[in-house]
């Protein structure tokens, strides 16, 4: 029961990193497509306030992984090994590249590319994990017994690949919230297309999701019922994220609908596959009981570390909310007597000031 | 080079790394709050140029050691695989806490922190400044927890090969903490107070910024003169309350001794680990038995000889990490007391030999706190917790290409971003913080209307700067 009610933190930790940090690592890969330095720039300042707190859901979700059951955190990591490192690789350079370009006055080419290219990375990296994680893992006396390259295979690349237009699209929905054209028309315009090659994507992935180690169990209505429902709900979340990306600009209400169209799709999505894996963690029959710490480490985590969580909540909900609106260009770094929309035509390729 | 000696070089590499920024950025951003807060109360600019030049330094560095960290917990149970299993248990919850209580407070706050200025009002930036720095303090709290159970086991027994907690307050008070905590604590605010220290001295010496760089030189060497004295009593319990107690070997490797028989202190030492003893030593006689507390001279240290080989830390390591720390406190001390003299003669802004002194000792703070934990992780070996899990025991079951990659990756992008942050705080430094001082329509307060200027004593083309400034000096 205990370890039941963890996996629903975990799980939490994974929807809040998904949405979050699928935004923000989403803004970077639209960072890519984007030609001019300034909006370049603009893109790293929109992120820079809330990055952290983001990627933060990531280290609980590991954490809460290792204490929950440390079993699969010792066994599973090992498993994916390269692509987690290369996602770390990837973090810290976009982490340092983001205070390097927010706090200089004029703009680094190369660590603004480096932003760019570090979400990239990190955004496939993760996608690889998700599909390594439908890869029978060799255990051997509780310990890791594989191979390095194990985790390399079609469907890894796959999924990456998903993980980039899902976040990608996340990241065009989040811009056009938060941004003033033309950045808010370039995303506004690129949503759709990143969000018809998610479905596609997406679609493959479940397609092949039975050839692997960890097929869909649909056999019982139990499960059949509530995935199919969350798959609708899924789809009308995306269908509506679809519609309404180029529609309705400039209207204050409907600026974030695409952003939260999508939330609710990912949330819908990661509870589908929930649905038709559960209680197996790890294929091929690692389950949640048999990987679960014991006893006594279920009380700080749900008391001490489970009952912070809405602390947690609060203060993401508090930076985010700080900074809520249009981003604009801070009063100091503006040049004396310039409106934003002064700075936006000025002929300054990447300066401040 | 075994499988094992990979992973652990790979390990102290990455966490020496990480502990680089938190050694800066835990006091810093303490500092920042005292600094803001001033500026807050009594509304002087000098105070806003100061919270707004330091937190260039620290933003950079805060995300570096976020981003290290984040490594950390992953390299728990990506090379080390065994041990996550079997400890997590006990550790995971206690991580955990860490992350929610600190972590998200540090991540929820800083943004405000770093770019609230003007945008918020100066009690919200003050409270958001005092926020970050509780987060950076209480991930030391249980950071220092989890590893002082790792070095002194307490509140726990062992089921199916794992250990599982029993008294979470034994966990966490364990007989290493009680100690190990205020010295970590006092440790960053040190070295920090030191860099600061540093950094203005290089005004003081260019006849820079002036009024910034002695009220920042005032503020660093002050903490120092208050901190150092009592670290040194806090390090000397550390010694002989933990270390003494219950884990002999790594005393015995930290002074270097083989035999039971040296009364003397060993200031110099190189050991032949095959042949457990030393081929150059150079001893000061009867100085380890007043060390003991024992002023007869008769106190011999303890040697490592009487261990089983299988059970020996690595001399090497753990005796010079221990001198790093410990000549490098002496010297730390030295400049704090010397700083009092001057102060107390009115010499302290004047004394050039003085600022260039504290200038070359900038990263010596960090330096002993590295040193430290070589001692403090190398002693321990070659458990990974002490007396009951053997590191090489505990070691992911890699394929040898995993390990290189990792390693190798680690090297070159560490030394990497070492460079890029030396060189960002150098380039910093060099441009200095007059940019920061506030103009009179952007003193950082939103509901402040425009105020008259007040003089930046430090701009030579402010006409009304010469005079008043000083009047400020």
């Amino acid at each position: 029961m205990n370890a039941d009610l963890w996996f629903g933190v975990v799980l939490l930790c994974l929807v809040m990193y998904v949405v979050l940090d699928g935004y923000d690592l989403g803004i970077g890969v639209n960072l890519l497509l984007e030609r001019d330095l300034r909006r370049q720039r603009e893109l790293v300042e929109i992120v820079a306030t809330a990055w952290d707190g983001n990627e933060s859901w990531l280290i609980l979700l590991g954490v809460s992984l290792w204490g929950g059951f440390p079993l699969a955190y010792g066994v599973v990591l090992p498993h994916l090994f390269i692509p987690l490192i290369v996602m770390l690789f990837a973090l810290i350079l976009r982490g340092a590249s983001i205070e390097l370009v927010s706090g200089a006055d004029t703009t680094p080419r190369r660590w603004v590319l480096v932003f760019g290219v570090g979400s990239l990375v990190a955004a496939f990296a993760q996608g690889m994990l998700f599909g390594a994680l439908t890869q029978a893992v060799p255990v051997v006396d509780g310990a890791y017994a594989g191979a390095a390259l194990d985790f390399a295979s079609p469907y890894t690349v796959l999924t990456g690949t998903t993980a980039v237009a899902l976040y990608a699209g996340l990241g065009a929905a989040y811009v056009r919230a938060k941004a003033d054209d033309p950045l808010r028309a370039a995303a506004a315009g690129r949503g759709r297309v990143l969000l018809a090659l998610t479905a596609v994507f997406s679609l493959s992935c479940a397609v092949r999701l039975d050839a692997t180690a960890a097929p869909a169990a649909l056999s019982s209505p139990y499960r059949v019922v509530p995935f199919v429902v969350l798959v609708v709900v899924a789809v009308a979340g995306a269908a509506t994220a679809f519609w309404v990306f180029p529609r309705a600009v400039g209207d204050d209400r409907m600026e974030v609908a695409p952003f939260a169209a999508l939330i609710v799709t990912v949330v819908a999505g990661l509870a589908a596959l929930v649905v038709v894996r559960a209680p197996v963690l790890l294929p091929p029959s690692l389950t949640i009981a048999s990987a679960a710490a014991p006893g006594k480490s279920f009380g700080l985590l749900l008391f001490g570390v489970g009952l912070n969580i809405p602390f947690v909540l609060a203060y993401n909900w508090y930076a985010h909310r700080v900074f809520r609106g249009k981003y604009q260009v801070p009063k100091s770094e503006r040049p004396a007597a310039t409106s934003p929309a002064q700075l936006a035509l000025s002929a300054d390729p990447g300066g401040r000031r | 080079m075994t499988l094992v000696e990979l992973s652990r070089w790979q390990f102290a590499f990455t966490v020496a790394f990480h502990m680089t920024f938190p050694a800066l950025t835990v006091g810093l951003a303490v500092f920042l709050t005292v600094v803001y807060g001033a500026h807050w109360r009594t509304g002087k600019l000098v105070y806003l140029q100061m919270f707004r030049f330091w937190k260039r330094i620290f933003a950079v560095g805060f995300a570096l050691g976020v981003v290290a960290g984040t490594v950390i917990t992953f390299e728990f149970g990506l090379n080390w695989g065994v041990f996550a299993s079997t400890t997590g248990p006990v550790l995971g919850p206690i991580i955990g806490m860490e992350v929610v209580t600190a972590f998200f407070v540090e991540a929820g706050f800083i943004g405000v922190m770093l770019y609230g200025d003007g945008r918020v009002k100066p009690r919200s930036m003050f409270v958001a400044t005092a926020m970050v720095a509780l987060g950076t303090i209480l991930s030391t709290t249980w950071i220092i927890a989890a590893n002082s159970w790792m070095q002194t086991p307490r509140g726990y027994t062992v089921q199916d090969g794992r250990f599982v907690p029993t008294d979470w307050w034994s966990v966490v008070f364990t007989p290493a903490f009680v100690w190990r905590y205020p010295h970590m604590l006092l440790a960053v605010l040190i070295s920090s107070a030191l860099f600061v220290g540093g950094i203005s001295a290089y005004y003081l010496v260019r006849q820079r910024a002036r009024d910034f760089a002695r009220r920042s030189f005032s503020i660093a060497t002050g903490l120092l003169a208050l901190l150092v004295p009592l670290q040194l009593m806090v390090g000397d319990h550390v010694a002989g309350d933990v270390v003494a107690q219950y884990q002999l070997t790594k005393l015995e490797a930290l002074e270097g001794n083989w035999g039971s028989t040296n009364t003397g202190y060993n200031v110099l030492v190189i050991p032949n680990m095959r042949t457990a003893s030393n081929e150059v030593m150079i001893t000061i006689p009867r100085l380890g038995s007043y060390v003991a507390k024992d002023l007869s001279g008769r106190t011999p240290t303890p040697g490592l000889a009487a261990t089983p080989p299988e059970d020996r830390p690595n001399v090497w390591t753990v005796f010079w990490g221990f001198r790093l720390m410990f000549y490098s406190s002496m010297l730390i001390f030295a400049a704090a007391m010397a700083s009092v003299v001057l102060r107390l003669r009115r010499r302290l802004f004047d004394a050039t030999w003085y600022h260039k002194l504290v200038l070359w000792m900038t990263p010596v703070g960090v330096l002993a706190i590295i040193g430290g934990w070589v001692t403090a992780e190398t002693g321990r070996q070659p458990f990974v917790v002490y007396g009951l899990l053997r590191t090489d025991a505990a070691v992911s079951h890699l394929a040898p290409a995993q390990l290189v990659f990792s390693v190798a990756g680690f090297t070159v992008l560490y030394l990497t971003l070492l460079a890029v942050f030396i060189s960002y705080v150098v380039r910093t430094v060099r441009i200095g913080p007059e940019r920061d001082f506030p103009d009179q329509d952007d003193v950082g307060d939103p509901e402040r209307p425009n105020t008259p200027t007040e003089a930046d004593p430090d701009d030579p083309s402010d006409e009304t700067a010469s005079a008043r400034g000083e009047a400020m000096a």
